[in-house]
């Protein structure tokens, strides 16, 4: 029985071609997550500086050191976009190798704007600070959503250390946005997925929220700094 | 009064440097629950917070419409999905029928019901995955496209005994759109991903063809096999998600070499060789076992 033993050159000719293409691919990969590394490092730096906002009450110094990185991601976008712009239509094909340092940098990048401003940065002022408002490469709004999430995550932790450090109107502030925040989110139909689970997760964090809400308003501590009792004391002397 | 607030709430800031928020949750419940007087103005309770003065209604609401866009078309993504795997495999088993005397009709039928899923099924994901969708939902369609690809290189196989390529099978979908729309294009990935399961069809193809005598054909099958395993081996180290691959490669293997011990067996017995009735299974264990000599 003869066996065919010369390989089919048109078969040959097209895996051929799959192996440039796929070649190809893995190197424009390997380019992309060199920028995601580097956007990564960069993310980390920013958070070392707002971490300092836990430390004592913030200050515009803090803030612009945090929001000097800014500047960083956006030209390490910019790349990303330059890699992808031979690819149009391809976001998706490697958006998850930048997805979860993208949640990140948006998270950041609304507690900052929070911080300065005690309102929520949207979706498309998010995309024009990062340069991300272009033709082809966007910021998701899932990522934004998911950003946002990580960003009230922040939030309990904070309102305990100004409280700390003296700031007794800190949590009828952040009380009054991320009740805001998560009645929003209400809003949202949400599927079961990381989204929905980081949804489910900022009900904690309001709640810790309204605790110290609680503990600072029934102490009756105004924001000034002094209890209501004392004041009586001091009044009566 | 305001004394016994103050120590439960103590107890709760206490509680609130741990990072046990499951249990936090359940404390705080039961301490307001026990605490009847506390006063409606400090119940500010998440239920009854309304967005309708907040800046934020505006941009959430686009949040919503997109996700639910998204989402909507993501079922109908998978619908479709769905349908095309289903009927894909029914052309499968149509082909299966074959035997040495209906080889033609089978096939015909097996063409006619392969046109059948790209004209009512595959169509249907031609406008959902315009501009950067094709990539965005890929999981929600790619499943479908596999199984597709697998159909219609088996009937393609049978028919002509070559492989159907990507740019062919690509061409037979350009009817489908409108020319205003982007044309739906099988992606490399998928269909590498298709042809990776192909190959435990042929098995079984083959196991059948040497039951029913025909030794040639088989041989046929075993030399296509082998060639496809041959070139993927050089193409899949460098796919995107080629974990998946590595383990359709083992598999594929096993189904290769299952084509090769059969033909093996024909080929050492001759015309000897029929296999026990009921191993035509190709998981059966007599498979390319040696026949009890008496």
């Amino acid at each position: 029985m003869a066996f065919s033993s010369a390989p089919d050159p048109s078969l040959e000719k097209q895996f051929g071609e799959f192996r440039t293409h796929l070649e190809q691919s893995g190197t424009l990969r390997d380019r992309i997550r060199t920028v995601v590394s580097e956007i990564e490092s960069t993310t980390r730096l920013m958070y070392a500086s707002i971490l300092l906002v836990h430390h004592s009450r913030p200050t515009p110094e803090l803030l612009e050191k945090a929001k000097s990185q800014i500047d960083v991601l956006k030209e390490k976008y910019k790349q990303l976009a330059d890699i992808l712009g031979g690819y149009p239509g391809q976001y998706y094909r490697y958006h998850g190798d930048w997805k979860s340092e993208t949640q990140t940098v948006v998270s950041m990048l609304t507690f900052v704007h929070w911080l300065e401003t005690g309102k929520l940065l949207e979706h498309k002022e998010a995309e024009e600070m990062l340069g991300l408002n272009g033709p082809e490469f966007n910021l998701d709004v899932e990522d934004y959503l998911v950003g946002v999430c990580f960003m009230s995550n922040e939030l309990p932790r904070y309102v305990v250390n100004q409280v700390t450090a003296g700031d007794y109107d800190c949590p009828r502030n952040v009380l009054k946005f991320l009740t805001e925040l998560h009645a929003a989110f209400r809003m949202l139909n949400l599927r079961n997925d990381l989204l929905r689970r980081k949804f489910d997760g900022m009900k904690y964090d309001l709640r810790k929220v309204e605790e110290v809400y609680y503990d600072v308003k029934i102490r009756g501590l105004t924001p000034n700094g002094e209890s209501v009792a004392d004041q009586g004391i001091k009044g009566q002397s | 009064m305001l004394r016994s607030f103050s120590s439960s709430f103590h107890r709760l800031s206490l509680f609130m440097a741990s990072e046990k928020t499951q249990r936090l949750h359940q404390i705080t419940g039961t301490n307001f629950q026990n605490t009847s007087k506390r006063p409606k103005t400090m119940s500010i309770a998440t239920d009854t917070a309304t967005v309708t003065d907040s800046a934020m209604k505006e941009p959430f609401t686009k949040y919503t419409e997109y996700l639910n866009n998204l989402n909507d078309k993501r079922e109908r993504v998978v619908k479709a999905s769905r349908d095309i795997t289903m009927n894909s495999k029914k052309v499968i088993f149509q082909v299966h029928r074959m035997s040495k005397y209906n080889k033609d009709e089978v096939l015909e039928k097996a063409e006619k019901d392969l046109a059948a899923v790209t004209n009512q099924h595959v169509s249907r994901l031609v406008k959902e995955l315009q501009g950067t969708d094709f990539w965005k939902l890929r999981r929600a369609y790619s499943p479908g496209i596999q199984e597709y690809v697998e159909a219609a290189t088996f009937c393609s196989f049978c028919k002509n005994g070559t492989l159907l390529k990507l740019d062919e099978i690509n061409k037979t979908l350009l009817p489908l759109s409108d020319p205003s729309l982007q044309p739906l294009q099988i992606n490399i990935l998928d269909y590498i991903l298709g042809l990776a399961d192909l190959t435990g069809e042929l098995m079984r193809l083959a196991i059948g063809r040497i039951s029913d005598g025909e030794l040639e054909f088989a041989e046929k099958i075993c030399s296509f096999a082998r060639d496809i395993y041959r070139e993927l081996t050089l193409v899949v180290p460098h796919m995107d998600d080629s974990s998946d691959m590595k383990t359709k490669m083992e598999t594929m293997l096993q189904s290769v070499m299952k084509i090769e011990n059969a033909c093996f067996s024909v080929h050492v017995r001759g015309s000897e060789y029929i296999p026990l009735l009921g191993s035509n299974d190709p998981s059966s264990f007599l498979v390319g076992v040696p026949d009890i000599e008496l």
